[in-house]
């Protein structure tokens, strides 16, 4: 045997039992702790960590964030009053065409918790070869205004049963043009 | 039940049904990295496809072999259903890098019914079609072959006229099955295109195979058009009846080409009284 484990084995074996049982729970706690601070990844690809310099300071997970959902997760597809032809009949009356030579993608993911309320709202934005770029603030800021002004989001999976839920809306743009919304 | 359903459409929905390779192939074909970097895959069994667990596992595969491209279609899917196209086509990029001809299928699929990328899908399906003799096949969700997704691009981006050509020579093929929606789109075609006799003729053969909310609004479209108006008030008064019963084009994740709503079946019906 290693002699290493040897003498490791013999000083476990004559600690005291509690000494020994706060030793393994912190070896434990810390292991876990090293893990996460050593992952690139958050629980879930796509999730939003809060942050006080961002959001609106009134809105609040109804649980933990642990068990926060995906829009899709009860099949029912996207939960909005009048569904997405409601939500394309808002964008296409309130957003204004920029007159600029800029195409691709935005993406606006944000949180839904279990009273309908939305924040935490993100943005990514990419060319039409999906290559990170920023837009011309005058789109992107109106359609976060726009997105932050829905109030017809539904609880999922149903108002008996109302839990917090990742939503996404994202916005393909022809020459400053909103041409679809998705999904 | 409605637990049990909502336990079961969680499970189908929160874990993907992409097979898993059967390793040993790659050991049978003397590829050791890419058994090896396979096994390592395989550590995500368990783990939704969002969490960290299954993205390391996937990451961990790939520093064994980089060029491992199932790894990357797998670890690309998260990214996909959280709307990051940014990071979706990077990893996707790579499996088609890798494997063109297993996984150009996903992502023309994916461009068009998650980015609504007409250009990007058709380029993807074309490039597949001339790598491969065989049937190219379905899109991801199996409710459309790659040639009529092919063809609804070629609609969007303004050619109608090859979309219905597309269409029209798929269904003509004795050796293919209709899928759900084939005739519905091909009847909205040939509406748009003014040729109502036509659309009636596909939007009943959309009624005899999959009879939805959509296929009887766009026919009593059409059958206003001719005039016929006893027979628009028919099948608005089904296209509602069928959309309260929920026989309607649905997907989980994104919204059909031609889906209609509610409220445009209802505005449609006023239309009918003036």
């Amino acid at each position: 045997m290693n002699p290493i484990v040897s003498i490791v084995g013999f000083m476990l074996n004559r600690l005291p039992y509690p000494i020994l049982l706060i030793f393994v729970i912190f070896s434990f706690l810390s292991s876990c702790s090293s893990e996460k601070q050593q992952s690139k990844y958050l629980r879930w690809v796509g999730d939003i960590e809060g942050d006080s310099t961002l959001d609106d300071p009134a809105f609040k997970l109804c649980h933990s964030e642990l068990i926060t959902k995906q829009y899709f997760h009860v099949g029912q597809g996207l939960l909005y009053d009048g569904e997405m032809l409601k939500i394309r009949d808002i964008f296409h009356s309130k957003y204004k065409s920029v007159d600029i030579n800029q195409s691709g993608w935005i993406r606006i993911r944000f949180i839904i918790n279990c009273r309908g309320e939305a924040g935490r709202f993100r943005v990514i934005e990419s060319d039409e070869n999906y290559q990170s770029r920023a837009f011309d603030s005058k789109i992107t800021e109106q359609l976060i205004a726009i997105t932050k002004s829905l109030d017809g989001w539904q609880p999922l999976p149903d108002a008996q049963n109302p839990e917090d839920y990742y939503q996404y809306l994202i916005f393909k743009i022809q020459g400053g043009d909103l041409i679809e919304i998705l999904p | 039940m409605k637990q049990f359903l909502f336990f079961i459409s969680s499970v189908f929905l929160c874990y993907n049904v992409y097979s898993q390779p059967n390793c040993n192939a790659y050991l049978y074909h003397g590829d050791t990295l890419k058994y090896e970097a396979c096994l390592e895959s395989e550590k995500r069994a368990g783990h939704y496809q969002f969490s960290r667990e299954y993205q390391e596992a996937l990451d961990s595969a790939l520093k064994i072999d980089s060029s491992f491209a199932y790894a990357y279609k797998v670890k690309s899917t998260a990214y996909l259903k959280s709307g990051d196209f940014i990071m979706w086509k990077a990893l996707i990029d790579k499996a088609v890098e890798y494997d063109p001809e297993g996984e150009l299928f996903y992502r023309g699929w994916c461009r068009y019914q998650f980015f609504r990328d007409y250009e990007g899908a058709i380029a993807d399906i074309e490039r597949l079609d001339s790598l491969v003799d065989y049937d190219i096949g379905f899109g991801q969700n199996g409710d459309y072959h790659l040639e009529i997704t092919r063809a609804l691009c070629y609609k969007a981006i303004g050619q109608p006229e090859k979309a219905i050509s597309i269409i029209e020579q798929k269904l003509s093929d004795s050796t293919y099955f209709a899928s759900p929606y084939d005739y519905l789109h091909l009847g909205v075609l040939y509406l748009e295109e003014g040729a109502q006799d036509k659309a009636i003729e596909a939007l009943k053969k959309q009624e005899s195979i999959n009879d939805l909310a959509e296929n009887r609004y766009y026919i009593a479209l059409a059958y206003r058009q001719k005039g016929a108006m006893q027979l628009h008030r028919e099948n608005l008064a089904m296209a509602e009846k069928l959309y309260k019963k929920g026989m309607k084009m649905h997907d989980p994740y994104t919204t059909h080409m031609d889906k209609i709503y509610l409220s445009q079946i209802e505005e449609e019906m006023e239309n009918g009284l003036e």
